[in-house]
Order: structure tokens, then C-alpha cells, then sequence
């Protein structure tokens, strides 16, 4: 063995140490599942915490530890911070990972972690609060000279009637038609659509009204409405000593309700120097505002490829996996180990370097217990059978399986499916390909929208937009169930002794069945269904 | 023995949309079904696309009709099976309430299947609209049958410990 490959190996001896030795993971579901397996990795140990609703989930199951917090409902349990940070102490916990949602973007949470002498694995208190401040973040990117959605960027005056002349002018300027939105906001609530100025002073006062009740803060501002756009963000990631890089992008326009269904990386279509601009914008706008560890920025995009700032997500994002698989990077990893003091790795900054060239394309799609044919109302309830696709290029994030229920209280998300391959058109075959397999029953899910999309020839072709479920599938819903009706009645039928159509019995000879039925067997052999 | 069967999905699963589909024996559709086993079932269907089905979960309702659970390209169905002349009769049967505007003798059916546990009223007997008939005994369970109107009873065609069917004539009130 030569002198430096000793040295090296010494080095990598010190690169194994854990950043931490026990993380509390404040959170549920698949997200604490996937951190409790970025933790065992790296030889962390993982306390989970729980609600009575949650007492025998997987996220406990696969934990060191798990610690109680409350009754089901998400006020009395992963929403209480005092408990949480109890859990930490008697658990000897020197970390917390939020997740995403719950208490993941509440910078008081934050504070009261580092306040507790404990590690918050995101990015700090004071940073959480100045972006969560989303006027104060339009106004951060704006003076790193990052282009943001034109609009106001203080509250506007919602009860003062001799203001309203100045409003309307404001409204004028940013031009119709144009949203009212909460700047505490987030998830669309607070938010008004203004086609004309006369419906102007009732739209603040509603917004305003709904985002006090929401957030506890009234304030309001004004945004002009981007159409058609997509929305285009960008994966960060920082470290202490101020450096910040961009992991690549990620496309999330398939969106119903503000909520994501699929996601993308990269975002189709866009060249290298518009995708180089997009994320060095990114960083600009990361840079200003101090980030530590990772966060999202987000961008819409129209069709000339303009692009602008819209908000800086302070967390892990739901769809992180996506842009795992493309960049090769562990963000979650990554995460603990800037929490534990740590530069960002060589990886990472090999990655960014890359990112503006990607060579792999990856695909997720968001497997939720709603029915599409409902428009996503939520649909709990306990899972039957669960077969979950795998195979080259498949990665499934879950945190459920068979026989477990999904309660009624919290995110309706029960699996993310991920595929990667070279290109975009590969992964979109392989993400049909994965559908194919998987298999869900005991609950209704969104896997029919999946498979309509994965064959979608404007999906297909990467004509993608905030409005394509508006567009392509409210209209497709219904044929497509219909569809599936028809199938599904014939198949029943088989269930049923002596009835209509052959039983169930594929070991049988085949004069026990119908005519048609054998012909069917003979047509199986050559037609294999999909 | 084969038979017509019904299918329709159930009040929980339905769109307002969905209606209930009849089956015939050997009916050559321009359906194919292939089962494989432990809940597959392939379904070579007019569109000339191949589906896979699962069924799951199966339950028998009271009344004797049977549920079953079928997934299909994602879509989860629960789909109510009953021979479709056993249908025909519990429906005539569970319509008579809107015979309760008629003036003439109202023919009160099994709603469902089971066995009669007792009989409170004898032909003559005056009786409210909403009183006990008769109480049919199906799945252990106790099923009070009530007067769907006001009026005397004419005739009771059934005595304790018969086993009725549905549809079968229970009694009749003029």
C-alpha cells in the first residue's frame, strides 16, 4: 500500500465518524423513515416520535427509540413543540430533523431547538423567520438583483377606505388580472384572484381575513398572476462557511390546489444558459438571506423562458429524491452533517459543478390516499394489498405497507414513487413500466392520475403547465374510471359460483369454462397486459 | 346452474354517474377474461387493451347480496353482486312503501331473506302505519318488518318458523 493511499484511508476512517450519535426525527410517515435511514447510515441513532394514531407505524417500527407526544389530532402531538424538545431530552437526542411540514418552517421551533443547546438540521431560526416573511423575502431577492414576480413589496392597506385610490393605482401598475396574497402565507390560503379593480378592496379584505385566521397575521400583498407558467425551483444547499451551491432544478407544474403531484429533474426543455441563470439567481437570492444547510427556491417560468422568484422553502421538500437521483447526492446526509459543522461535502460541490449539464433524468410521482375521481378529496382508510414496483432505476419512499392504516389526521401522502434513467424519454417509460406494477387496494389512491399521465403525449412531449390537471385531466377523469368500471365489473363476476362467467380457478381444465373464456387463455399467451 | 347476475358498485364507491350492469350467461360480450390466481383476473377488454384486475376484500350483506373489492389500473371499486331475478324481486319488494298513496290492497314482500321469528298480527286486526308485522330473523340478526300504511289486515300467508325468500308474499293490508 503506497504512503497516500494510507493517508487516505486514515482520512476516510474520520469521514466515518457520525456527525451526530442519536437524531430525534420530528415527524411521521415516509419523510421520518427516510431520515431514520440516512441516520442508520451513517451510524446514527434515530429516536422517532408518535401520535396514538401512529403508535405501530413504520417510522417507529424502523427507529432505535420512539417516544409519545400525544392524542391523533397533529395540535395535540407533532405540532407541540414543548413535548418534542422533551422527547429530545429524556431520549439524549443532540439533534432534531423536522421533515418537511409540521414544525419544519416555524422559526420559533428552531429557536426553541438551538435554544435547548440542541442541533436543528435546516437552516436557522433567523433565517426560517426572514424567509417565511414572504414580502420581506420578495424584497431580499429583489436587492440581490433576482427577478421577482412584479407586484408590491409592502402589506397593503386592507381597512383604511381613503387608501383605496392608491391601492387601485398599485393594482394598475402590477396589471390585471393579478393575486392578493398572505405574506405569512403558503398553500394558497389568503390568496385572491383579481381580474378588475372594482373587486379589488373585497378581495384584500377576504385574503386578509383568511390569512389572519391561518397564520395569525392579516398582512397582504399584491402579485400579478404569471399565465401559462410552470413552476420551476432550485435544490440549495449551504454550509457555515457561507457557501452556497445549486443541486440542479426541479419542475413541478402537475399541480392540483397548490399541491404537487408529480415532479421532475431536470425541468424539461430548458437550455444550459437559461438553466445556469436560473440557478445562480437561486443562489443570489440564498446567499442574501444567510442560508445554512438546504432549502428550495421557487420560480415560475413562462413560455418565453422568463422566470421569476416567487419563495424560498427553508426545508427539506418533499420531492428532494428527485434530485438525489440525478445529482448522486445524499441531501439528507448532506443535511446532518452541515448541522454537525461540516463544509459541504467534495461530492456535493462536484454535483453542482455538473448540475448545469445533468445527465440523468428522474421522475416522481406522488402515490396520496385521494380519489381523483373526487376531485383528491382525501380517501383513509386500511390497506389491503400494497406491491410497490422495483427494479432498475425504481426507488419507492414510503412509510406505510400492507394492513396499515392511514389515518384521516394527517397528509394523505402514503408513497413516492422515483424513477431515473439517462433521459427523459427513457424515464418516462420506465415510470409507465413502474406503475404497471404497482398495486394498491383498501384505498382509493391517485395512481390513476399517474398512469394517465405517464401516458399523456403532452406529458410526453414536455408540454407541461400550472394548469395541465385543470386542463388534460378534469375532463379525462370520468372515461378513464369508466374505463376501469367495465373491467372491473366483469371481473367480479368471475367471483361468483355458478354464475354468468367461470370461476375463479386457473389450475381448472379448461372445459369448465366458457367458450369465451378459453379463447381468452389462448390470447393471454400472446398478449401479455400492461 | 347459471343466471343472470347484476353488478353495481356500491352506495360508498358510485358516482352518481354509474348504473348497474347485467350480465348473461355465456353472453360472448366482446369481453375476455383470464384468471391467474390469488385475485388476478386479466381482462382483455373491446378496446383492445389488456387490464389486469385485483380482487380483494369480498363481504355478504344481510340481504344476501355479496361486495367485493376490485382494483383496476388504480381505480378501487366496491361492486355489489346479486342474481338479477333475486334483484328484480327485492326491489319490487322494498318499492312497495310507494304504494302507500294507493287505496287498494298493498302486498307486503320479503325485503330480505330469512327466516319469519315471529308474526304479531292476524287477518282482521287494525293496525297503524309503521306497526310490526312480522319479524324475520337473517345473519342472527332480528329484522323488524313494519306496516308500510294505515289499514286492516287482510290475510298473513306466513306462521313463524317458515323460511322466506326474497320477494316472497308476506301478508296483505287492505
Amino acid at each position: 500500500m503506497t504512503t497516500t493511499a494510507a493517508a487516505s484511508l486514515r482520512k476516510d476512517a474520520a469521514d466515518r465518524r457520525p456527525p451526530f450519535r442519536r437524531v430525534l426525527v420530528a415527524n411521521r410517515g415516509e419523510i421520518a423513515v427516510r431520515i431514520i435511514r440516512a441516520c442508520h447510515e451513517l451510524g446514527v441513532e434515530a429516536v422517532a416520535v408518535f401520535s396514538d394514531a401512529d403508535a405501530t407505524a413504520e417510522h417507529v417500527r424502523v427507529a432505535d427509540d420512539a417516544v409519545r407526544l400525544g392524542p391523533p389530532p397533529a395540535a395535540e402531538s407533532y405540532l407541540r413543540i414543548d413535548a418534542i424538545l422533551d422527547a429530545a431530552a429524556r431520549s439524549g437526542a443532540e439533534a432534531i430533523h423536522p421533515g418537511y411540514g409540521f414544525l419544519a418552517e416555524r422559526a420559533e421551533f428552531a429557536r426553541a431547538v438551538e435554544d435547548a443547546g440542541l442541533a436543528f438540521v435546516g437552516p436557522g431560526s433567523a433565517t426560517i423567520a426572514a424567509l417565511g416573511d414572504k414580502l420581506a423575502a420578495r424584497r431580499g431577492a429583489a436587492a440581490a438583483g433576482v427577478p421577482i414576480v412584479p407586484g408590491t413589496l409592502e402589506p397593503a392597506s386592507v381597512e383604511r377606505p381613503d387608501e383605496v385610490a392608491a391601492i387601485v393605482a398599485e393594482a394598475e401598475r402590477v396589471g390585471f388580472p393579478l393575486l392578493v396574497k398572505a405574506a405569512a402565507g403558503g398553500g394558497g390560503r389568503g390568496m385572491r384572484r383579481v381580474l378588475a379593480a372594482h373587486e379589488l378592496p373585497a378581495a384584500l379584505a377576504a385574503g386578509s381575513a383568511e390569512a389572519r385566521s391561518a397564520f395569525g397575521d392579516g398582512s397582504v400583498y399584491l402579485e400579478r398572476e404569471i399565465r401559462p407558467a410552470r413552476h420551476v425551483e432550485v435544490q440549495l444547499i449551504g454550509d457555515s462557511d457561507g457557501r452556497v451551491v445549486a443541486l440542479g432544478e426541479r419542475d413541478c407544474s402537475l399541480q392540483r390546489r397548490h399541491q404537487k403531484l408529480v415532479e421532475e429533474s431536470p425541468a424539461p426543455g430548458l437550455d444550459p444558459d437559461l438553466r445556469r441563470e436560473i440557478h445562480a439567481a437561486a443562489v443570489r437570492a440564498a446567499e442574501a438571506a444567510r442560508l445554512v444547510n438546504a432549502a428550495t427556491v421557487e420560480f415560475l417560468l413562462d413560455p418565453d423562458g422568463r422566470f421569476w422568484f416567487l419563495e424560498v422553502n427553508t426545508r427539506l421538500q418533499v420531492e428532494h429524491g428527485v434530485t438525489e437521483l440525478v445529482s448522486g447526492v445524499d441531501i439528507v446526509r448532506e443535511q446532518l452533517w452541515i448541522a454537525a459543522g461540516r463544509p459541504l461535502s467534495a461530492e456535493t460541490l462536484a454535483a453542482a459543478e455538473r448540475a448545469v449539464v445533468p445527465v440523468r433524468h428522474a421522475i416522481e410521482v406522488r402515490i396520496s390516499a385521494e380519489d381523483p375521481a373526487r376531485g383528491f378529496a382525501p380517501a383513509p382508510g386500511r390497506i389491503g394489498r400494497w406491491e410497490m414496483p422495483s427494479g432498475p432505476g425504481v426507488r419507492v419512499d414510503t412509510g406505510v405497507g400492507a394492513g396499515d392504516r392511514v389515518p384521516p389526521d394527517y397528509d394523505p401522502l402514503v408513497a413516492k414513487l422515483m424513477v431515473v434513467d439517462t433521459d427523459r424519454e427513457a424515464a418516462t417509460a420506465r415510470l409507465a413500466r413502474a406503475l404497471d406494477e404497482t398495486v394498491v387496494t383498501g384505498i382509493q389512491t391517485t395512481l390513476p392520475f399517474h398512469r394517465f399521465v405517464a401516458r399523456h403525449a403532452g406529458f410526453l412531449a414536455g408540454d407541461l403547465s400550472i394548469d395541465w390537471v385543470a386542463q388534460e385531466w378534469d375532463g379525462a377523469v370520468e372515461a378513464d374510471r369508466r374505463v376501469a368500471l367495465t373491467a372491473a365489473t366483469w371481473a367480479a363476476a368471475t367471483s361468483v359460483a355458478g354464475g354468468p362467467v367461470a370461476r375463479l380457478a386457473p389450475e381448472a381444465d379448461d372445459r369448465s369454462r366458457s367458450a369465451w373464456s378459453r379463447d381468452g387463455r389462448t390470447r393471454a399467451v400472446n398478449r401479455w397486459p400492461r | 346452474m347459471t343466471s343472470r347476475l347484476r353488478v353495481a358498485p356500491t352506495r360508498a364507491s358510485a358516482l352518481p354517474t354509474d348504473r348497474p350492469v347485467v350480465i348473461a350467461p355465456d353472453d360472448p360480450g366482446e369481453i375476455d377474461l383470464e384468471p391467474f390466481g390469488d385475485g388476478r383476473v386479466v381482462v382483455h377488454g373491446a378496446d383492445g387493451v389488456d387490464r389486469w384486475a385485483r380482487l380483494g376484500h369480498a363481504r355478504r350483506l344481510p340481504d344476501g347480496r355479496s361486495v367485493i373489492e376490485v382494483v383496476v389500473d388504480g381505480w378501487r371499486f366496491e361492486l355489489e353482486l346479486e342474481d338479477d331475478a333475486r334483484a328484480t324481486l327485492r326491489e319490487r319488494a322494498t318499492r312497495a312503501p310507494d304504494a302507500t298513496a294507493a287505496t287498494g290492497p298493498l302486498e307486503v314482500r320479503a325485503a330480505i331473506p330469512g327466516r319469519v321469528a315471529s308474526v304479531g298480527v292476524v287477518a282482521g286486526d287494525e293496525i297503524a302505519a309503521g306497526s310490526t308485522i312480522l319479524v324475520v330473523e337473517a345473519m342472527k340478526m332480528q329484522n323488524e318488518l313494519r306496516a308500510p300504511r294505515a289499514g286492516r289486515v287482510q290475510r298473513v300467508v306466513v306462521g313463524a318458523g317458515d323460511t322466506i325468500e326474497l320477494g316472497d308474499l308476506l301478508a296483505v293490508i287492505a
